[in-house]
């Protein structure tokens, strides 16, 4: 037995050695922070970087591929990756709307409501960037069981000024570009069938090691959800795939004290029994409270400002460390403001024809503020341009909106992208509203209970934070975190299901009706008829 | 004559009363009001689509790479040099449209009659100003109006016999709506015979009808010379599939009055291509036979086919079977040979009735649903299917003459 297991090892260091050399390794972290509204927010992640190694080069997606063996790298992921020479690839699935006035920026930033899928695929393949991407997001809707295959052509956009790659992007060729392919789907629930397939990328699974907190039931029981994968390439670095999870949980909804104590234990149920063996690191990184009184167990062996550092690889098993203050919970009277500026978004109107969306952005600030606003709509709702209109304090502001680009959507197929400049004055409100027409679908185009409605995807506002390492002389600008608004839902008017064969049968036989009358009338003759009078008729 | 008789100033004075006041409706402001209304506007007509499309177009945006721009690259671009900035001087536009459709009308009234002014002047200008069907849509601002007033000069320069600007109208017609084909066999016909009414001596076509030839290739000219031009407008050929390819493929299926947009919203994914050929097919079937049949009166056999086109075709509004009976008040020799003018005239009170009523249930309070006003379109569809059938059998049963006691006139 130790005599095949050496030869295993021996076996494997020499694949090692004839497949490029990648090493691998494995951090995971969690970190808690602690929220004004007394929540706690959870955030897992979990990062493998494959060292050495680059993208597939679409080019090549014709010839017999290089052997993929990886130890920790997660095959399957690394499979859809090369069969469809994805280069860089971010997909969230979140449950929740994430309020960025109470909870400021989350660690993670696609919070989008529902799934989002965006990725960065190099051109010059045999087979087009569409087809590649169509053959991605079916392999994720396996891998992840979601409804990802329903990303198709009626979501696809491109918003290049919203969405930049965040690794490198190789140049194979020296004039080599790269497309982006960007969609989401509101109506995506995340649920634990979404977690087990994502469990089984880690190495541990959830065994050992920080993951296994990750405890379904507490997950999922959490205010606001979310999971992510990204890979990106570092350049020399190699590829690196970080999965996360965040949660939001709150320990006041338990509490019988209206404290905001927690402990592993209370928050997911589960305790750090053993270290994950793949990891080169494991830590906990817990934000402690700023002002009053609390008490960390264990004694944080790091403290660095607020930030307390565990190592779970050196720290005594089994590890539930909790944070415990002294005294009620006191609720804020008022938030303060982390994000730049706050943003509601509704549709209006009652009409299921036509409606006016409308968006209200509170500019915190006593500068004024720039923003890209991405706006992708599917082609159910069709904007009305010409009635975009922005009011500062109540007044008509033209120079408020600039910049714009604009897709228009095309019927059944393609989705509305529009994406614009906004320059938002100092400590202002502003509200933008533009008349939109709802579609009118075919019956086979609702969904099941068409009633309900359709969500429409988040709109995305991307700051403009001027850069301040340079000298103020230079203007540079840089995007901010994303902020994603609420989704909404659209009632579109519905068709009788019911009767498709009566409306064919009705329509025909009137058309029928007419055509035969006029055919009756033109093609026969007129004949006077005499009537005998003796027989009556 | 020095001085006109009394009841011709009352009349000219009746006329002047009926402009002032579609002009004053014109300053009601009621286009903010009905401007979505479907009954009155299309996706293929209706002005804020206009307007989206002459915005994009200005800001270098082209209008037909997407979206529900269908209008012709005629209009935008005549819309792009007088679009109106206020309503008001929108509706001052749109009610000259309908000054010159009712103007267009009367001509055609004087060259039917071949007299000068006639007494009747003043009806023919209410039956076309007042009629509801005609200016609802006119104070909503659709572009369907403009295609009535280019109809009815159309069909006047065929009966004054100039052609060249009848068929240069009748192209700018085929841009806006590719249905308007339908006219142009009975207007070419109108052209090579006169406008007179011989409904009462039917007799076989006696010009000859080599002589449509040079005309059908002025209208060909014509026709490529505008797409030419729509090319050069919009730098490409996209608005071909955005505005032809929408009478054929019905993208849309906003409500209209029409019979389109339910039974391709309901029907079968399958069955859709098939169907969309034979609604289309269906359309052309009837002009050879009606110009066959009415071939010694193209002009009736001209508002015949206004009658098949305000039933059957893609996108209607009221104001396509507006046109229709507007026009019916050309011909006063038929009025006492229709059979069921009053079961035609109800069923179009019922349906006038009920079909706003039922799009405002269904799509407003969402008490009703969609099959109430599918079955009020319907109704709608069986009182012009019935006065367009009338109208047939009028037309020709005029030939026969009065009857006498004792005798009968039936088709064998």
């Amino acid at each position: 037995m130790k005599l095949a297991l050496r030869w295993l090892l021996v076996f494997s260091s020499t694949c090692n050695l004839v497949y490029g050399l990648t090493t691998e390794i494995f951090d995971e972290n969690l970190k808690i922070n602690h929220l004004q509204d007394g929540r706690v927010s959870t955030t897992f992640t979990f990062e493998t970087v494959l060292k050495g190694a680059s993208p597939r080069d679409p080019r090549t997606l014709n010839t017999q591929d290089a052997s993929q063996h990886y130890v920790l790298f997660p095959l399957t992921l690394g499979q859809i990756l090369r069969e469809y020479a994805v280069t860089e690839l971010h997909l969230t699935l979140n449950a929740g709307n994430w309020n960025y006035d109470r909870w400021g920026y989350p660690e993670e930033k696609g919070v989008g409501t529902g799934a989002e899928l965006w990725a960065w695929m190099g051109t010059g393949a045999p087979t087009s960037v569409d087809d590649r991407w169509k053959g991605l997001r079916n392999a994720l809707a396996g891998l992840f069981c979601a409804s990802l295959g329903s990303l198709d052509e009626q979501r696809t956009t491109s918003p290049t000024r919203s969405y930049f790659p965040q690794g490198v992007l190789p140049n194979w060729n020296g004039n080599s570009t790269h497309q982006l392919r960007h969609a989401s789907l509101p109506s995506e629930h995340v649920c634990t069938e979404n977690l087990t397939p994502f469990l089984k990328l880690l190495p541990c699974k959830s065994l050992s090691g920080v993951a296994s907190l990750l405890n379904p039931h507490r997950l999922f029981d959490a205010d606001w959800h979310g999971m992510s994968v990204h890979v990106l390439w570092l350049g020399a670095a190699g590829i690196k795939v970080r999965l996360t999870f965040q949660s939001l949980m709150d320990p006041l909804r338990s509490s019988i004290s209206n404290n905001q104590n927690w402990s592993f234990q209370s928050l997911f149920d589960h305790t750090i029994e053993r270290n994950c063996p793949a990891a080169n690191s494991s830590t906990v990184q817990v934000t402690l409270p700023s002002s009053d009184s609390y008490s960390a167990v264990p004694e944080p062996p790091v403290v660095s400002g607020s930030l307390a550092t565990y190592d779970v690889l050196t720290a005594q098993k089994p590890l539930d460390i909790s944070v415990s203050r002294r005294g009620e919970f006191q609720y804020p009277s008022s938030f303060q403001a982390v994000a730049p500026i706050s943003v509601t978004r509704t549709l209006q109107g009652f009409n299921q024809a036509n409606g006016r969306l409308s968006l209200v952005l509170r500019n915190h600030r006593s500068v004024p503020q720039s923003l890209v606003y991405l706006e992708t709509m599917p082609w159910l709702v069709q904007f009305h341009l010409h009635t975009l209109q922005a009011r500062v304090e109540g007044r008509i502001h033209d120079d408020v909106i600039s910049d714009i680009s604009y897709t228009a959507a095309v019927p059944h197929s393609r989705p509305t992208t529009f994406q614009a400049m906004l320059r938002l004055p100092p400590n202002s409100v502003t509200r933008l509203n533009m008349d939109v027409d709802k579609a009118f679908l075919r019956y086979t185009e609702h969904p099941p209970d068409a009633q309900r409605g359709w969500d429409l995807p988040p709109a995305v506002l991307t700051p403009l934070i001027l850069d301040t390492n340079g000298t103020h002389l230079s203007d540079e600008y840089r995007l901010g975190e994303p902020i994603y608004t609420s989704t909404l839902l659209v009632d579109v008017a519905t068709p009788d299901f019911s009767m498709p064969y009566n409306v064919i049968i009705f329509t025909c036989s009137l058309v029928a009706f007419i055509f035969g009358s006029i055919f009756n009338l033109l093609t026969r003759k007129f004949v006077v008829l005499h009537l005998d009078s003796n027989q009556g008729n | 004559m020095s001085s006109k008789p009394l009841a011709e100033i009352k009349l000219s004075a009746a006329s002047c009363a009926i402009i002032i006041s579609r002009v004053a409706c014109a300053f009601l402001g009621l286009s903010g009001v009905l401007k979505h209304d479907q009954l009155l506007s299309t996706s293929l007509s209706s002005y804020s689509q206009l307007k989206e499309g002459v915005f994009l177009f200005r800001n270098g945006l082209d209008p037909y790479s997407g979206g529900n721009f269908r209008h012709s690259p005629l209009l935008l671009a005549l819309f792009s040099v007088i679009l109106p900035e206020s309503r008001t001087s929108a509706s001052l536009i749109w009610t000259s449209f309908d000054l010159t459709g009712a103007w267009a009308l009367i001509s055609i009234w004087k060259a039917r009659q071949n007299v000068g002014a006639t007494s009747k002047d003043a009806l023919i200008n209410a039956s076309y100003l007042l009629n509801p069907y005609v200016f609802l849509p006119t104070l909503a601002l659709s572009s369907s109006t403009l295609q009535n007033t280019l109809t009815l000069l159309s069909i006047k320069f065929a009966a004054e016999g100039r052609a060249s600007p009848s068929l240069f109208l009748l192209s700018i017609l085929l841009h806006v709506d590719l249905s308007t084909i339908l006219l142009l066999l009975p207007i070419l016909l109108l052209l090579i015979t006169d406008p007179h009414s011989h409904l009462a001596s039917p007799h076989p076509l006696t010009a000859n009808l080599r002589r449509t030839i040079p005309l059908f290739g002025k209208y060909i000219l014509y026709t490529s010379i505008l797409a030419i031009a729509s090319t050069i407008i919009t730098g490409g050929v996209q608005w071909i599939p955005q505005t032809w390819g929408a009478t054929l493929t019905l993208p849309d299926l906003k409500p209209n009055p029409g019979m389109w947009w339910y039974f391709f919203t309901e029907i079968f994914d399958h069955f859709r291509p098939f169907f969309l050929m034979v609604f289309s097919v269906h359309l052309l079937i009837y002009v050879v036979p009606i110009c066959i049949k009415f071939q010694y009166d193209p002009l009736y056999a001209t508002f015949l086919l206004l009658g098949v086109l305000g039933t059957f075709k893609a996108y209607p509004t009221l104001s396509d079977p507006g046109l229709f009976l507007s026009t019916l008040a050309v011909f006063p020799e038929v009025f006492s040979y229709l059979r069921h003018p009053i079961v035609t005239a109800l069923l179009h009170l019922h349906a006038a009735l009920l079909m706003p009523l039922f799009n405002h249930l269904w799509l407003n309070t969402g008490t009703g649903n969609a099959n109430f006003f599918y079955a009020s379109t319907l109704v709608f569809a069986c009182a012009n299917g019935a006065a367009l059938i009338d109208a047939i059998w009028a037309g020709m049963r005029i030939a026969i003459g009065r009857e006498v006691q004792n005798y009968v006139v039936v088709q064998e």
